[in-house]
């Protein structure tokens, strides 16, 4: 959807100005030309997305490449693909019924490790549900991400009470996601003026807060933008556009030049980035971060991309979108790629590292799957512990023991409850052998 | 005195139900695919899977552009559908037989996430029918705006556990408009549909039944069906807009609806539940509970997919599978449990409740949202005001419990058969 530019809508910018002072309790020159804007950028051009490799990897002209050695990219680039090895097995699996859902970063591989990073260890991060790779790149490990999707004994992230992907570690620095969208915006302006009255983290941590840009519709989206502009907040704002909310393509999804044109709106610092060339990423996420922290306020970058996969395990994006463009975005501009092919024209990747690295991938995510696959849930007791940290109160008490009561009656002789009671840790004895 | 109440010996045949267990209560499954399905709802008792049950479903009310005919169910015909097809027959007759209806929300133009309106934008066009950005603030203020237009909105939030962003614009606005203005300006074309209750494999924000939120709301109506025939008739009443409906007033009183809707469409049933619908236009009356079994010795009470589950509990009750034989006394097996659909959450039917709980002298009501504050507590408040004297046995509600919906627990979490028979059992021998 283009728009058209009528003459009265002339970038606020040329417009040429007669002095005529300044209104009184503002910075805003009088003007006796009546004109309209719809722009933020000189003679109404679309913002522009800042790239330093090109679809096949070569640094483009007057590219300035982030400084990285070879160690450090071989990193990004096997933390890129152990993305889709894990995805493909997940997904696999959820198809055969051991988990009960996944969300793939197909596609958007560049922009989360990227991002990553571009971050130090301890910045905050709250994600939307799509940025397992930010874990990935913390150390949280194969391990902790099966067990959170098994919801097993392991799962550190939230004890098997969530749906898979719905990571959280504060060892990480990565706050459990939740699955309603954009209410981690807000809460990421909380943080990161949080770190700002931290003593020992001031001026060193930042929050960065990850959201689609669907999400940028919800109100808290606004919300979160303005209060970290104006309380102002060290927290980085990374918005993935995908290009889908769902079914719903970006160009339903707002009227305006994305998401970067909203960051003028509030003051702040903005960078439009491709999202699928991982140096651009790494740069932009670099300088993005460094503005936060030396301005104590908030900035914004859209990052560029495309969502490969379908939005869920729940869903067939077929339904909406031509299996062709899905296989053209692939094969012309496919993040792992332009990167793989950057690395082999430094000579810090080959063939033989390739195929090295996707077998070692490949076994390390089903060594951890068939670990986590053995594993049984936590003790059926937590589902009434952490809804309240100090005295219980009398409801959640009585109800567990209207259950552990149930359990006594019905769990060795109701065959649904004892075929669901074998996969808990202790077999719910944890309530049934207690003394209350 | 009234707390010996007993009651007579009944014939097992009484009960209505075959005398057999080849049915195994959903709680048996596995996780259900994507979409859901439920064992015990495929040979439901409660749903009619034949065309002469169909036409003869209580309250139904023929909506034919020639009155005359309204009455006839000669010649009827209906037609296989679950509830998502059902939702959508009602959706394409509400856009056909009324310009101004709207239908709008994320990602309806491809038909839905639960498909309730496949088909509708290529049928009526994008500007009848059309996605909107990802804000559910946004989409019930852009509904009510329609709705003091006098036009006809039906707007979807994705998921009942999403409604909340929207809360401020539902309970604030649209159910208070029409007191805040004199009666001047009003929202009665507005109906939100939105898909609730759990699936078994949703965890805390995909199994939610928030109805209890709105219960305060004077002003908002809330309806949850039970099956296709009733998401249609039930739909078109909630939908239905009140220039149309007011000029057949003196024929079709019970079909009227001036206020805003919030419509509850259990996300299991969408696929599992199939009835035979008939294709016709018709309305079923909104605030009024339907008793789907009669009984004299205990009222059960429910909404939405719970129902099926208490249809399993009394199976279970009358003969109950060796295994549970243990904890069911013999003597309160030939018990006759009434057990009543209640629709309409709000307003809710105190007259029939209070008359049914008159009679048995025992009330069990089965929600899955939490005990504290759910509809449960409205109601055992109301019918102990009603039946004090009456009652044989405290009011007994058999809910999730106070915690978020956990998924690995979702099984121990959401009341299931057994739980409902036993609190029966309890409840009969209190």
């Amino acid at each position: 959807m283009l728009r058209s530019i009528s003459s009265t809508c002339l970038p606020i910018l040329h417009h040429r100005r007669i002095h005529l002072g300044h209104l009184p309790n503002s910075q805003s020159p009088i003007v006796s030309t009546l004109s309209f804007f719809n722009s933020i950028t000189p003679d109404s051009e679309k913002i522009p997305t800042f790239r330093v490799l090109d679809g096949v990897g070569k640094p483009v002209d007057g590219a300035q490449l982030p400084e990285i050695d070879a160690q450090f990219a071989r990193r990004l680039y096997e933390n890129m693909q152990l993305l889709p090895t894990l995805d493909t097995v997940l997904y696999n699996v959820q198809r055969q019924g051991k988990i009960s859902f996944h969300m793939t970063s197909h596609g958007e591989e560049a922009t989360i490790i990227g991002s990553a990073a571009a971050l130090e260890l301890d910045d905050e991060v709250l994600g939307q549900y799509r940025e397992m790779g930010v874990l990935l790149w913390r150390g949280f490990g194969i391990d902790s991400v099966m067990a959170q999707c098994f919801g097993n004994q392991d799962d550190m992230s939230g004890k098997g009470r969530q749906m898979p992907v719905h990571f959280g570690s504060p060892k990480h620095h990565f706050h459990t996601i939740s699955s309603p969208l954009a209410t981690q915006i807000p809460q990421a302006a909380g943080v990161g003026y949080a770190l700002r009255r931290a003593p020992g983290r001031r001026s060193r941590s930042i929050a960065a807060c990850f959201f689609g840009e669907g999400a940028a519709s919800e109100g808290d989206f606004h919300a979160g933008l303005l209060l970290a502009s104006t309380i102002p907040s060290p927290t980085l704002f990374i918005a993935r556009n995908n290009g889908f909310a769902i079914s719903t393509p970006s160009t339903e999804q707002f009227y305006g030049d994305g998401i970067a044109s909203r960051g003028p709106g509030y003051g702040i610092d903005t960078v439009r980035v491709d999202g699928n060339d991982i140096l651009a990423v790494l740069a932009a996420v670099r300088e993005a971060r460094k503005r936060t922290l030396e301005q104590g306020r908030a900035v914004l970058v859209e990052a560029m991309s495309y969502r490969v996969g379908h939005h869920s395990t729940s869903d067939d994006s077929f339904a909406y979108r031509q299996r062709s463009e899905v296989e053209d975005r692939k094969r012309i501009d496919n993040p792992i790629a332009r990167f793989r092919l950057y690395m082999e024209s430094q000579g810090w990747w080959s063939a033989a590292d390739e195929e090295e690295l996707k077998a070692r991938l490949k076994a390390d995510v089903m060594t951890a799957f068939k670990r986590a696959e053995s594993l049984p849930r936590c003790e059926l007791s937590e589902l009434f512990t952490d809804v309240y940290a100090g005295e219980e109160p009398w409801n959640i008490k009585e109800q567990r023991e209207e259950l552990t009561g149930l359990l006594k009656k019905y769990g060795d002789t109701w065959e649904p409850w004892r075929t669901e009671l074998a996969k808990f840790k202790n077999k719910g004895q944890d309530l049934t052998q207690s003394n209350p | 005195m009234l707390a010996t109440r007993r009651f007579p010996s009944i014939p097992l045949a009484s009960l209505g139900f075959p005398n057999r267990f080849q049915r195994r209560n959903s709680t048996a499954a596995e996780p259900p695919p994507a979409g859901g399905h439920l064992p015990s709802i495929a040979t439901s008792q409660i749903l009619r899977t034949s065309r002469e049950r169909a036409l003869r479903t209580p309250g139904l009310s023929w909506n034919d552009d020639e009155a005359a005919s309204s009455i006839v169910n000669v010649g009827r015909e209906t037609r296989k559908m679950n509830v998502y097809q059902a939702v959508r027959d009602a959706l394409s007759i509400a856009l056909m037989k009324n310009d101004n209806a709207v239908v709008f929300g994320e990602d309806i133009a491809f038909g839905g996430v639960f498909r309730c309106t496949m088909g509708l934008a290529e049928e009526f066009g994008r500007e009848r029918v059309f996605n909107t950005p990802l804000t559910e603030q946004g989409i019930a203020g852009f509904a009510i705006g329609m709705a003091l237009m006098g036009h006809t909105p039906i707007a979807e939030i994705q998921f009942a556990d999403y409604i909340f962003p929207a809360f401020d614009q539902l309970v604030n606005e649209a159910a208070k408009i029409r007191y805040r203005s004199g009666g001047q300006y009003n929202v009665g074309g507005l109906t939100i549909r939105t898909p609730t209750m759990s699936v078994g494999h949703g965890g805390l924000y995909h199994s939610q039944s928030p109805e209890g939120f709105f219960m305060g709301a004077s002003g908002l109506k809330i309806v949850i069906p039970r099956s296709p025939i009733q998401a249609k008739g039930l739909l078109l009443s909630a939908i239905r807009d009140p220039s149309k409906t007011v000029k057949k007033l003196k024929l079709f009183v019970v079909n009227q609806n001036l206020d805003p809707v919030i419509f509850m469409e259990p996300k299991i049933l969408y696929r599992s539940a199939v009835e035979q619908v008939p294709i016709d236009d018709y309305a079923l009356p909104l605030g009024r509970a339907e008793t789907l079994v009669e009984g004299s010795d205990l009222t059960l009470l429910t909404w939405g997919t719970p129902i099926y589950h208490c249809e399993t509990a009394l199976h279970m009750l009358a003969d109950p599978p060796p295994a549970l034989a243990p904890h069911v006394p013999a003597a309160l097996r030939s018990a006759k449990i009434e057990l009543i659909d209640l629709r309409s959450v709000l307003p809710w039917d105190a007259a029939a409740i209070a008359e049914s709980v008159g009679r048995t002298g025992r009330l069990v009501i089965v929600h899955e949202a939490g005990m504290t504050a759910g509809v449960g507590a409205e109601i055992a408040a109301e019918v102990q005001k009603r039946c004090f004297l009456r009652l044989a046995a405290p009011v007994k509600r058999i809910t999730g419990w106070d915690t978020p919906v956990a998924l690995q627990y979702e099984k121990f979490y959401i009341p299931d058969a057994v739980r409902i028979l036993d609190g029966i059992v309890q409840t009969l021998s209190y």
